[in-house]
């Protein structure tokens, strides 16, 4: 049952990690808008207002000749041949467009290669999107793959119980003869079903504490994890452990309160 | 009133009819013999008055109340108020003297000095005070009895049912368990003892219900096996 609660951890820890992973994607310059060399910084500012007022827009940034200029020698800084005649007259001045959600790309980049002065538009959609549909795979699959821990969990606590029932079966037929009410046979099993439950949990809670505490050292996310469900809401790593933690122990101990009086109940009926 | 009364009683194991539509009383304080072949209907009348069993027809009352109108939470309370000896002791093997009897009490919530004070008294009227750390297995099939015989008093009850508590047990010891149910009769619980034995039944001179095919087919104070 530890292994089935820690799988649970592992899969609820990846479902998260790869939805931060989406969000900073997303976050990343998601359109570039070229302009023509002729077209003015004047004209491409209007542009750039016109996009702040846009509600689909995040953040929208000019990006000039000379920033280009300054971006390509960052980005080229170890071949000094290609540097050698490379001037900002020759780069393109250029918008930086985040939209607030990634499948307006489309639509904004189909808008603005029509305008005027354009002179490309280019947009990471394929990766974008293809881990997109990952995400969102991961995040339908772990949450299956939770429901299926719970009931694994659910029916290893009940099937545990049983056994212990029949091993002390001819006891508890005694101590119903002489006199035990239900609830004194129930108390010991649902104890044992709790104990079950939350001693399993908290061995796992300790490893995916562990686990996620290596990924806080190791400063893999460090803007914070993503939840899905709440859009901008980063999270610490190390919170969201104690959260995960608090999650799993509670539900030990609610799978093995239920299972345990589950078992002891069909007993009691029979 | 009587403590316990069968009010046309039948029960039906599919087409074997256990009991069949049989009536009768049963005082407090009084000593009766349920006697009569294999089959005849002894074991039936003590699973419905402990209501392992329901009847299929007819009421029982005990103490007034109907016994089907026990709720599953009186349930413990009416097996308090009757206690049963068995044939097949039911003993936990694991457990020793003082615990077999303790546990009779523990099921009910009794406090630690009560149960310190109440074991060793019923240990000791059922002359197993010696042998209060030994284990069911150590012990003779009349003192198992007399084990089971304790663990019954435990709660003081109301009626004792004896179920063939004689039929694994040696001659000796068959009358001592006797010469204690008689002693505790007289105390003032009621005895109900199931038993194929004769010499017992004709020694005692108390009341004897005879049963056979499922009906009452005698019931006589100070009777004999086979009047």
């Amino acid at each position: 049952m530890t292994s089935t609660f820690l799988l649970l951890g592992v899969f609820i820890n990846i479902v998260v990690f790869s939805q931060t992973a989406l969000k900073y994607l997303e976050n990343q310059a998601q359109i570039t808008i070229f302009f023509k060399d002729e077209f003015t910084e004047e004209k491409i500012k209007t542009y750039q207002s016109e996009l702040h007022n846009d509600p689909r827009i995040m953040d929208v940034s000019y990006v000039s000749k000379e920033d280009a200029l300054r971006i390509f020698r960052e980005m080229n800084k170890d071949e000094p041949i290609l540097l050698e005649n490379i001037s900002a007259s020759v780069l393109p001045a250029s918008l930086e467009v985040k939209t607030k959600d990634i499948t307006q790309l489309k639509n904004i980049s189909e808008e603005f290669i029509q305008k005027e002065g354009v002179e490309d538009v280019q947009f990471f959609e394929d990766v974008i999107q293809r881990f997109s549909v990952w995400s969102r795979t991961v995040y339908i699959i772990g949450f299956i793959l939770v429901l299926v821990f719970l009931i694994v969990s659910y029916s290893v606590v009940v099937s545990t119980i049983r056994t212990s029932i029949n091993n002390r079966g001819e006891e508890l037929s005694i101590m119903k003869l002489v006199g035990a009410s239900d609830e004194y046979v129930k108390k010991p099993f649902i104890y044992q079903g709790v104990f079950f439950g939350v001693l399993s949990s908290f061995i796992a809670s300790i490893i995916v504490f562990l686990l996620d505490l290596t990924a806080d050292k190791l400063k893999i996310f460090s803007d914070g994890l993503s939840l899905g469900f709440i859009p901008g809401f980063f999270i610490s790593p190390l919170i969201f452990s104690l959260i995960l933690c608090f999650v799993l122990i509670l539900s030990g101990f609610l799978l093995g309160l239920l299972g345990s009086t589950t078992a002891i109940k069909k007993y009691l009926q029979s | 009133m009587s403590q316990i009364e069968f009010i046309n009683i039948t029960k039906q194991y599919g087409n074997f009819k256990a009991l069949d539509n049989i009536s009768f009383t049963i005082n407090n304080g009084e000593f009766i013999f349920l006697v009569g072949p294999s089959g005849a209907g002894k074991s039936t009348i003590i699973k419905l008055l402990i209501r392992e069993e329901l009847s299929d027809a007819g009421e029982i009352l005990f103490n007034g109340k109907n016994i089907k109108e026990f709720t599953q939470k009186e349930m413990p309370d009416l097996r308090r108020k009757i206690g049963v000896v068995f044939q097949d002791f039911k003993l936990l093997n694991s457990k020793n003297v003082f615990e077999n009897v303790s546990i009779a009490l523990e099921v009910v919530n009794s406090s630690e000095t009560e149960i310190k004070s109440i074991v060793p008294n019923v240990l000791n009227l059922v002359g197993l005070t010696d042998k209060i750390l030994s284990f069911p297995k150590q012990l003779s099939g009349g003192e198992r009895q007399r084990l089971c015989i304790a663990r019954a008093l435990a709660h003081e009850p109301d009626v004792l049912i004896a179920d063939e508590a004689t039929g694994n047990i040696d001659p000796d010891a068959s009358q001592e368990i006797l010469d204690l149910l008689g002693k505790i009769n007289s105390l003032g619980t009621t005895v109900i003892m199931a038993t194929h034995d004769e010499r017992m039944v004709d020694q005692m001179k108390k009341r004897v219900l005879r049963l056979d095919k499922g009906s009452i087919i005698s019931d006589k104070k100070g009777g004999k096996y086979r009047e």
